[in-house]
C-alpha cells in the first residue's frame, strides 16, 4: 500500500503510457518475439521513432491523450501501416484479459531493454539503450508497475478496460462513416479551434476595469496584476509562449469534456501533484492574461471536479480565486482568497521561491494581507485595500519577509498613484516606520515616491527582476507625472524651482528593460514540468495534424526538433508584458513630451511584438492611443470607424477605457460641429464615471471640468467658464497636479482672448508658457505660444509682426507635432497676421496667405470643425476680392455660408454615435 | 394528540417491518421511542413508572418485549395505515436465506440469491444490499487510491445502475415506500437534490416510521426555506423529524418547544432527552445539560452517541475527575467510535496535554472526516499549542463542513490576531457574529480586536463593546472597557455612566478588584471635579475601605473636597509641599 501511494506521487502506470510501451515493442521488438518487421523503409521506422519520443516526453502532462487519439494521430504517422500499428495495439489490449497477463506483459518489456553492458546483441535487432529516453521510459515505467501492490494493479486492469471501451465505442461509430466524415470532423475541429483562437484574440483586448485618465493613459491595475502574477503565480519560471491561446482552447475542451462525462475520464486525474500544480499554474495565467473571456463557467466547473478528485490541493481555491475576481464576484473571490491561505497558510506553490525565509511555522499570511489588499483594490476600495496593505507591511516586517515587504510596497504605492486618496492621515497606520514618521506631512505623490524607492531597493537587493522591472516602469510613470522637488523641504524656504526631468523617465524606462536580458539566468533554474510538457503535446499535435503530410519528412522533422528546443528559451510571459509595458510607457511620454509619431511609433511597436502576449487591459489602451492618434491627425471619420473595431474588441464593462474615450472623442466632435448641447451632455457623463469620494480619480475629474470650461467657452459664456477654469486651477493646486495646471492656464487664457480681453489673457499665456517649459511640455509649449501670438494680435495690429515672429518661432513644433485642430489655427493666424500687417499687401503677395488659408480649410474640413472653417472660408473670400478672382471668391463663399448654416443648426445627425 | 397506544402499536408494527428490511438503524431508533412511550399506568403499580424526570432511573420500567404481544389486530391509523406484509411464502426462503447473508455482511452474496425475486420486500433487500456493496467498496478503494492530494475519486459504482433501476421502478409505480428511501439516497449521493427531497418526502409520507429516511431528508434541509417548502403529512414521527431539523438551523428554543410536545407522549425517551441537552447546550445552560446527561447515563450507561457533547459541559465546568471517569467507561464501552477519541481529546485538553489531545482528535477525524466538532477542538488545541497555521486549517476544515459553525469562525479570527493580523481576524469574526449575533464573547472579541494597537479604531471598538453590553455581558469585560475608552477619549460624562454601571454590576456579584477601585477612584475624582461633593465622598469613603495606594488617594481626594466644601481657595497639600 505504501508503495502504491508513493508511485502515485512520483510516476504511475496508466493505459495510455501502457500503449507507448505496446508501440515501443514494435519499434524494438525483442529477440523472442516473432513478430514481423513491419516497416517498409528505414526513414518509416525513424518517424515512429520520433513519433514515440515526443510520446514519452509529453507524458508528464496532465492531459493524457485517449486511445481513440493514439490512434488517430497514428492514422497520420504510420502511413500506409497504420492499420497494422492500431490492430497491432488493440489486439494487444484486447488479449489483457486478466491481471497475470499485465504481469507478463511488463516481464516481456524487460526484453526490448539492452543490457548495460549490450555485449551480447544480435545484429538485427534494434535495442533500446537503457539510458536513452526511450530507455528510461521503459525502466520507469517497469519500475513503476512493479511497485503497484495487488489492489493497485487491479486498479490499472479496470482503468485499461474503460480505456478500450471508450475507444471501441467511438471506433464503432467511426467505422460506419468513412473519410468523408473524418475530414468533415476534423474540419470542425479546426473551425471550433479558429473560433475558439479567434474568441480568445478578441477577447484578450477586453478590458479589465480601470480607471481611465485624459492626457496619461498609463495601465492602470495592469501593472499591479503584474505584481500579483509575480508574487503567486509565475515566480516559478513558466516557459509561456505563444501557444497561449490553444491553451486556452485546451481548458476550454477539457473542461466541457469533463463536464459531459464523469465517470469516463476518472483515469485522467491519477497524475501527480506536480504536473497537476503545474498545470494549474497554466490556468491561472489563462485567467489572468484573458481576463473574463474565458467563461466562468466552465472553469468552475472543472475546478470543482478537480476539487473533488483532490480535496487537497489547495491551489484550486486560489484559482477560483481568479476566477471570480475576473468574473467580478467579490464575495466568492473573497471567500476563496481566504479559504487558500486559511489551507495552505501561504506555502503551497510558494515553496519554491523563498527556501530562506521560510518560517513555517507561522505561515505566510502576509501575502494573504498582499492579495486581499490587491483584492479590495481592483474591486475599487481604496481605503480598505490601504488598510489591508498597511497590516501587510506590519506582518511582513513581524516576519521579515523582505520579498512579501518588497511587493507590498509596490503594491501600495500603485494603489496611491491609481487612486490618489485624500485623507491619507490616518490610513498609513502608525506601524510602518520609514514611511509614517514623514507620512502626515506629506503629499500623496511624495508617499509614492517613497513606497517605489523602498521598494525598488529592496527588489535590488533581493534580485526580484520582475519587480525591480515593474518598479523602475512605475518611477518613469511617476518622474513623468509628477514635477520633481526634493523630498523634505517644507516651509516658506521650499521654493524649490519645479521642473520635470525627461531624462530620468528614459532612463528608468531603460532600467525597466534590462530585465529582458536578465531573465534567463533566473529561469534557467525552474521549469515547470506541466507546463513545459504540454507544450511539447501541442507541438507534437502541430506537425502531425498538418493534412499534407508528404515524403519529405526529413525536413519536417528537424523544423519540430527546433521548434521542441525553442521552448526551452522562449521569454516567459511575465516577461515579456513588462517589457511591452515599457513601450507603452515609452509612447505615453512622447504623447506627454508632445512628438506625436514617436508616440504611435511605440504603440505601433508594442501592438505588433507583443499584442499576444499582453493582458488585455495594455492591448485596450495600445489601441485607445492609435485611435486618439488618428482622432486627431486624421479626423473624426477614421477615427469613429477605428473606435468601433476596439468597441467591438472590448467589451464594454463598467469602467472600461472605451467607453472613456468615447465621451471624449463625442465632446470633441460635437465641440467642433458647434452641437453644444450634446456636447455639454458628454462632458456630464465623463463626470458622472469619476469616483465621487474627494481625492480619487483625479485626473478623471479635471479632465470632466477641463472639458465643461471649453464647453463653456464655446457657449460663450466666457464668466462662467472662467469661474470654472480658476476653481480647477485650484484643484490641481490643492492636489499638486502641476502638468495639469499648464494646460488649465492656457484655457484661462483663452478664455480671456475669446472674450476679447487681451490684456488679461497675456499673463495666462506667459505663465503657461513658462509651466510648460519646466516641464518639458512641448507640444503644449506650442499651443500656448499659439495662443499667446493671437492675444498680442489682438492688442491691435500693430503688434501683428511681434506675433507673426512668435508663431514662426513655433511653427516647427506645430507643423511637425501638431493636430489638425492646431495646425489650422496656425494657419489661419498666420494668415491674419499677414492680413492685418499693414506692410503686407494682398495683392502682390496673395499666395503666401491663400496657400496656408487653403491648407487649414483642408484640415479643418476633415475635422467638422464648423467655426474655424467658416473663418478661414471667409478669409479666403475676402483675399479672392481683393485679388479680384471673382469665381473663386463665391466658391469659397458658398462654402462659408455652408459651414455657418451647420455651424447655427447643429442637427442631430449622429444618432449613430451617441 | 395521539393516544399512547396508538402510537406504541404502529411502532411495534414498524419494527418488525423495518428490521425485516434489514433497516436496523431505524428500527433501533424506533425501538428506543418505543420503550420511551409512558407506560399504561394500569398494568403497572405507581412505584415502576417513572413519572418525572430526573428522579432515580432504577424505577426503570420493564421492557416491553417481555410482556406478550398481541400479534394481530391492533388498531390502524387513519391517515397512514400500515402497509399490509406481503405474502412471505413465496419468496419466502430465499428471502430468509438473503437476509441471513445481509445480516453477516455479505451484501453482494444476498443481493444475489434475491435476482429473480419480484416483490417489492426482496427488491428493495436486493437494491440496499447492493447500495451497501458498494459503500463498502467505496470505502476500501478510497484507502487504496488515496493519492498524495487526499482521496482520489472513489464513487460507489452500483449508484448507476440502482439509479436507473429505481427510477424505471418509479415510472411504473411498483415502488414502495423503502423503495422511494433508498431511491433518495441514491440520488442525493449522485448530487440531485431536489429529487431526493422529492422522493424522500414521497417516501416519508407513504411510511412515516423510516427513521432514516426522515433523517436523510433532514440533512438536505440546508435551509429554513427548504423545509417550510416541503409537503409533508402531519404525522407524530414529523415532530421529530421537526425537532431535529430545527435543531440542524439554530432554531434552537423552537426544537426545544418541539421536544417538549414529544415528551407527553414519548416521555421516557432517552433520544428525546438528549435532544433536549443539545439544544439546552447550545443555550448554553450548561448546569442544566449535565444534570440531564447524568441522568441519560445512569438509564442508558452504555450509550456513545451524544456523549461527547456531555464531555464538552464537563471540560466548561472543568469538572476532570467526572470527564476522566466518562472517558474510561466510553473507551471501555467502544474504542473505535469518533464520540469516544473526542472525550478522551477533551480530557487530554482539559488536563493541559495539548499533544494528546490532538491525537485523539486526529484519530476521531480518522474515523470520520467530516466530525465537525472534532476539527473545532483540534483547533482550539493548535492554538494553545501556539501552532496558529495548523490551527487555521483545523477550523478552515471545521468551516467547509459546516459554514454554519460560528466557533470555527470565531477561532480563525482568534488564530489571526494572534499572529498580529488583527485586520484580517476582522472579516472572521463577522462572519461568527453573522451566525451568532447575540453572543458577547463575540463581540467582546472583536472589540478587542478594533481596540489592538496595529488599528486603534476606537469608534468601533466602542460600537462593538455596546453590543456585548446588550447581549449580556457576563464577564463584566464590555463595561469597564467601555468606560476606559471613554475615559481616554476625553468623554467623561460617558466614562462615568459606564464605570457606574460597572460598579452596580460588581456589587451586585459581590466581586473586588483593581477594576473596582479604577471606578471607584475614577467617579470620586469626576464628581469632584464636577462639584457634586457629596457623592464624591461616598465613593471616597468606600474607597477607604481598602488599603493600598488607593486609600491614600481617597484621602487626598476626601481632604480636596473638604477644602473646596469649605470654600477655602484649593490649597492641597500636593501644591505647597511644605
Amino acid at each position: 500500500m505504501a508503495g502504491l501511494t508513493r508511485t502515485a506521487g512520483a510516476f504511475a502506470v496508466t493505459p495510455h503510457k501502457i500503449s507507448v510501451c505496446i508501440l515501443l515493442q514494435l519499434y524494438a521488438p525483442s529477440a523472442q518475439m516473432s513478430l514481423p518487421f513491419p516497416f517498409s523503409s528505414i526513414s518509416q521506422h525513424n518517424r515512429l521513432g520520433l513519433y514515440l519520443l515526443s510520446l514519452t516526453k509529453s507524458c508528464d502532462d496532465i492531459f493524457e491523450p485517449k486511445l481513440e487519439d493514439l490512434i488517430n494521430q497514428l492514422r497520420e504517422v504510420g502511413e500506409d501501416m497504420d492499420a497494422w500499428l492500431t490492430d497491432h495495439l488493440t489486439n494487444r489490449f484486447s488479449s489483457l484479459t486478466s491481471p497475470d497477463d499485465l504481469l507478463n506483459f511488463f516481464n516481456d518489456m524487460r526484453g526490448i531493454l539492452g543490457s548495460l553492458d549490450s555485449g551480447a546483441a544480435q545484429d538485427d535487432q534494434i535495442i533500446l539503450d537503457p539510458n536513452s529516453n526511450l530507455g528510461m521510459f521503459v525502466r520507469r515505467c517497469i519500475l513503476a508497475f512493479n511497485l503497484l501492490s495487488f489492489e493497485g494493479v487491479c486498479h490499472l486492469f479496470t482503468s485499461i478496460e474503460v480505456y478500450c471501451r471508450e475507444a471501441h465505442s467511438s471506433s464503432a461509430q467511426y467505422d460506419e462513416s468513412n473519410d468523408n466524415l473524418e475530414s468533415l470532423i476534423q474540419h470542425d475541429q479546426m473551425d471550433m479551434e479558429k473560433y475558439i483562437m479567434d474568441k480568445a484574440t478578441e477577447e484578450i483586448e477586453l478590458q479589465k476595469n480601470a480607471s481611465g485618465r485624459v492626457p496619461f493613459h498609463l495601465h492602470t491595475p495592469e501593472a499591479l496584476f503584474k505584481v500579483t502574477e509575480g508574487l503567486l503565480v509565475t515566480r516559478k519560471e513558466k516557459s509561456r509562449t505563444n501557444t497561449k491561446k490553444a491553451e486556452a482552447t485546451q481548458l476550454a475542451c477539457a473542461s466541457s469534456s469533463t463536464v459531459d462525462d464523469t465517470l469516463v475520464d476518472e483515469s485522467l486525474f491519477l497524475r501527480t501533484n506536480y504536473q497537476i500544480q503545474g498545470f494549474l499554474m497554466e490556468q491561472a495565467d489563462a485567467i489572468e492574461t484573458h481576463g473574463s473571456s474565458l467563461s466562468s463557467s466552465s472553469i468552475e466547473s472543472f475546478l470543482q471536479k478537480l476539487q473533488n478528485l483532490a480535496p487537497e490541493l489547495h491551489r484550486v481555491h486560489f484559482l477560483r480565486y481568479l476566477n471570480k475576481l475576473h468574473s467580478d464576484d467579490y464575495f466568492a473571490a473573497l471567500e476563496n482568497l481566504l479559504r487558500y491561505f486559511d489551507y495552505s497558510a501561504g506555502t503551497e506553490g510558494f515553496d519554491l521561491v523563498l527556501p530562506s525565509t521560510g518560517c513555517s511555522m507561522y505561515g505566510r499570511y502576509e501575502i494573504a494581507l498582499l492579495c486581499l489588499g490587491m483584492m479590495h483594490f481592483r474591486f475599487g476600495h481604496p481605503n480598505l485595500a490601504l488598510e489591508v496593505l498597511t497590516e501587510a507591511v506590519r506582518v511582513s516586517q513581524q516576519h521579515s519577509n523582505d520579498t512579501c515587504l518588497a511587493y507590498t510596497l509596490a503594491a501600495m504605492s500603485n494603489l496611491l498613484s491609481e487612486m490618489g486618496i485624500a485623507s491619507t492621515t490616518s490610513v498609513l497606520g502608525s506601524s510602518y516606520s520609514p514611511v509614517t514618521s514623514t507620512a502626515s506631512l506629506l503629499s500623496v505623490q511624495q508617499r509614492v515616491y517613497i513606497l517605489l524607492k523602498e521598494s525598488l531597493r529592496r527588489a535590488d537587493t533581493l534580485k526580484l527582476r520582475r519587480l525591480v522591472a515593474s518598479n523602475h516602469l512605475a518611477m518613469a510613470k511617476f518622474e513623468l507625472m509628477h514635477v520633481q522637488r526634493p523630498l523634505l523641504s517644507f516651509g516658506p524656504k521650499a521654493s524649490v524651482r519645479h521642473k520635470t526631468c525627461p531624462v530620468s523617465v528614459c532612463k528608468e524606462i531603460r532600467l525597466g528593460a534590462h530585465l529582458l536580458s536578465d531573465f534567463s539566468a533566473e529561469s534557467s533554474t525552474m521549469t515547470i514540468d506541466g507546463s513545459l510538457s504540454s507544450v511539447w503535446l501541442k507541438d507534437l499535435q502541430k506537425p502531425w495534424g498538418q493534412p499534407v503530410f508528404s515524403q519529405e519528412s526529413g525536413s519536417r522533422k528537424s523544423s519540430t526538433f527546433f521548434q521542441f528546443c525553442d521552448h526551452l528559451v522562449s521569454i516567459p510571459g511575465s516577461v515579456s508584458q513588462i517589457i511591452g509595458a515599457s513601450y507603452l510607457l515609452r509612447a505615453t511620454s512622447w504623447e506627454l513630451y508632445g512628438s506625436a509619431p514617436m508616440a504611435r511609433m511605440n504603440t505601433l511597436v508594442y501592438a505588433a511584438l507583443f499584442g499576444d502576449s499582453s493582458s488585455s487591459s495594455d492591448a485596450e489602451l495600445a489601441y485607445l492611443k492609435l485611435i486618439q492618434h488618428l482622432a486627431l491627425y486624421k479626423g473624426y471619420k477614421d477615427a469613429f470607424a477605428a473606435l468601433k473595431i476596439a468597441e467591438e474588441k472590448f467589451l464594454t464593462v463598467s469602467k472600461s477605457k472605451i467607453l472613456l474615450l468615447k465621451l471624449q472623442l463625442l465632446h470633441e466632435h460635437a465641440l467642433h460641429r458647434g452641437n453644444l448641447k450634446l456636447a455639454q451632455r458628454m462632458c456630464n457623463e465623463l463626470g458622472g464615471l469619476a469616483s465621487t469620494t474627494m481625492g480619487v480619480d483625479m485626473e478623471l475629474k479635471v479632465e470632466a471640468s477641463l472639458r465643461e470650461a471649453r464647453t463653456l467657452l464655446a457657449a460663450k459664456q466666457y464668466s462662467q467658464a472662467a469661474n470654472v477654469a480658476h476653481s480647477l486651477f485650484c484643484t490641481c493646486h490643492k492636489f499638486n497636479l502641476q502638468i495639469e495646471k499648464a494646460s488649465v492656464l492656457l484655457l484661462l487664457a483663452e478664455i480671456h482672448k475669446k472674450s476679447g480681453n487681451a490684456v488679461l489673457g497675456l499673463p495666462y499665456a506667459l505663465a503657461s508658457i513658462s509651466f510648460c517649459q519646466s516641464f518639458n511640455l512641448d507640444l503644449l509649449k506650442a499651443s500656448a505660444t499659439l495662443t499667446l501670438a493671437e492675444l498680442w494680435l489682438g492688442l491691435g495690429s500693430n503688434h501683428a509682426k511681434r506675433a507673426l515672429d512668435l508663431l514662426h518661432g513655433a511653427f516647427p513644433m506645430i507643423l511637425g507635432h501638431g493636430g489638425l485642430e492646431l495646425r489650422a489655427r496656425a494657419y489661419i493666424f498666420e494668415a491674419n497676421c499677414y492680413l492685418s500687417d499693414p506692410s503686407f499687401s494682398v495683392s502682390t503677395d496673395s499666395d503666401t496667405v491663400l496657400d496656408s488659408l487653403r491648407q487649414a480649410s483642408e484640415e479643418l474640413q476633415a475635422l467638422e470643425y464648423h467655426e474655424l472653417a467658416a473663418e478661414a472660408f471667409y478669409l479666403m473670400a475676402m483675399v479672392y476680392d481683393k485679388v479680384g478672382q471673382l469665381e473663386e471668391r463665391e466658391e469659397a463663399a458658398t462654402l462659408f455660408k455652408m459651414h455657418i448654416t451647420a455651424l447655427e443648426n447643429p442637427q442631430d445627425e449622429e444618432p449613430n454615435m451617441a | 394528540m395521539v393516544s399512547k397506544e396508538s402510537c406504541r402499536n404502529e411502532i411495534r408494527a414498524a419494527i418488525r417491518q423495518l428490521s425485516d428490511r434489514c433497516l436496523y438503524s431505524a428500527a433501533k431508533w424506533a425501538g428506543e421511542q418505543l420503550v420511551g412511550i409512558e407506560q399504561d399506568p394500569s398494568n403497572f403499580t405507581p412505584s415502576n413508572t417513572r413519572f418525572q424526570r430526573g428522579s432515580s432511573s432504577i424505577r426503570r420500567r420493564f421492557s416491553t418485549i417481555s410482556t406478550p404481544q398481541p400479534s394481530a389486530g391492533f388498531s390502524q391509523p387513519p391517515a397512514t395505515p400500515l402497509p399490509q406484509e406481503e405474502d412471505e411464502v413465496i419468496d419466502g426462503d430465499l428471502y430468509l436465506l438473503a437476509k441471513s447473508y445481509f445480516d453477516c455482511r455479505e451484501y453482494r452474496r444476498a443481493s444475489h440469491v434475491l435476482r429473480d425475486q419480484m416483490s417489492n420486500k426482496s427488491l428493495f433487500l436486493r437494491c440496499y444490499a447492493l447500495y451497501l456493496a458498494g459503500e463498502k467498496r467505496k470505502e476500501e478503494e478510497m484507502i487504496e487510491l488515496e493519492g498524495p492530494l487526499g482521496k482520489s475519486d472513489a464513487i460507489n459504482r452500483e449508484l448507476v445502475s440502482l439509479e436507473r433501476e429505481l427510477s424505471a421502478l418509479k415510472r411504473t409505480g411498483a415502488i414502495d415506500s423503502f423503495g422511494l428511501y433508498l431511491y433518495g439516497v441514491v440520488l442525493k449521493e449522485k448530487g440531485n437534490e431536489t429529487l431526493a427531497r422529492a422522493s424522500l418526502v414521497e417516501s416519508v409520507n407513504s411510511y412515516p416510521w423510516n427513521w432514516s429516511a426522515w433523517s436523510e431528508l433532514q440533512s438536505l434541509c440546508t435551509s429554513i426555506e427548504i423545509l417550510n417548502s416541503l409537503n409533508l403529512n402531519s404525522h407524530w414521527m414529523k415532530e421529530f423529524f421537526l425537532g431535529s431539523a430545527y435543531q440542524e438551523l439554530r432554531m434552537h428554543s423552537e426544537s426545544l418547544a418541539k421536544y417538549e410536545y414529544l415528551q407527553g407522549i414519548f416521555s421516557f425517551s432517552n433520544y428525546i432527552q438528549a435532544q433536549t441537552a443539545k439544544a439546552q447546550y447550545s443555550l448554553r445552560e450548561f448546569d442544566q445539560v449535565e444534570i440531564m446527561f447524568e441522568d441519560l447515563l445512569r438509564n442508558d450507561p452504555y450509550r456513545v452517541e451524544d456523549m461527547d457533547l456531555y464531555s464538552n459541559v464537563l471540560y466548561a465546568k472543568e469538572a476532570c475527575a467526572a470527564l476522566s471517569y466518562l472517558a474510561h467507561k466510553v473507551f471501555l464501552t467502544d474504542k473505535y467510535r469518533p464520540e469516544s477519541c473526542c472525550i478522551v481529546g477533551n480530557y487530554y485538553s482539559l488536563k493541559g496535554q495539548h499533544e494528546k489531545a490532538v491525537m485523539y482528535f486526529r484519530r476521531a477525524l480518522k474515523l470520520n472526516k467530516k466530525y465537525l466538532s472534532a476539527w473545532t477542538l483540534m483547533g482550539h488545541e493548535y492554538v494553545e499549542m501556539k501552532n496558529t497555521s495548523a490551527a487555521v486549517d483545523a477550523y478552515r476544515r471545521a468551516v467547509d463542513v459546516n459554514p454554519c459553525d460560528y466557533r470555527a469562525w470565531y477561532g480563525l479570527g482568534q488564530a489571526y490576531e494572534m499572529m498580529g493580523m488583527p485586520f484580517y481576524a476582522l472579516h472572521y469574526f463577522r462572519k461568527s457574529i453573522f451566525f451568532l449575533p447575540n453572543d458577547s464573547r463575540l463581540w467582546i472579541a472583536m472589540a478587542k480586536c478594533y481596540q489592538s494597537e496595529q488599528l486603534h479604531m476606537l469608534e468601533e471598538a466602542i460600537k462593538c463593546y455596546k453590543r456585548a453590553v446588550n447581549c449580556g455581558d457576563t464577564e463584566g469585560i464590555a463595561l469597564n472597557q467601555l468606560a476606559k475608552l471613554h475615559q481616554k477619549l476625553g468623554r467623561n460624562e460617558e466614562a462615568a455612566f459606564y464605570f457606574e454601571k460597572d460598579l452596580e454590576r460588581m456589587d451586585a456579584e459581590g466581586l473586588e478588584g483593581p477594576n473596582m477601585f479604577e471606578a471607584l477612584v475614577f467617579l470620586a475624582t469626576h464628581l469632584k471635579t464636577n462639584k457634586k461633593f457629596d457623592e464624591a465622598e461616598v465613593y471616597c469613603t468606600r474607597l477607604l475601605d481598602y488599603s493600598g495606594p488607593e486609600k491614600e488617594k481617597a484621602k487626598s481626594l476626601l481632604r480636596g473636597i473638604r477644602m473646596a466644601q469649605t470654600d477655602f481657595p484649593s490649597m492641597d497639600m500636593e501644591h505647597f509641599p511644605l
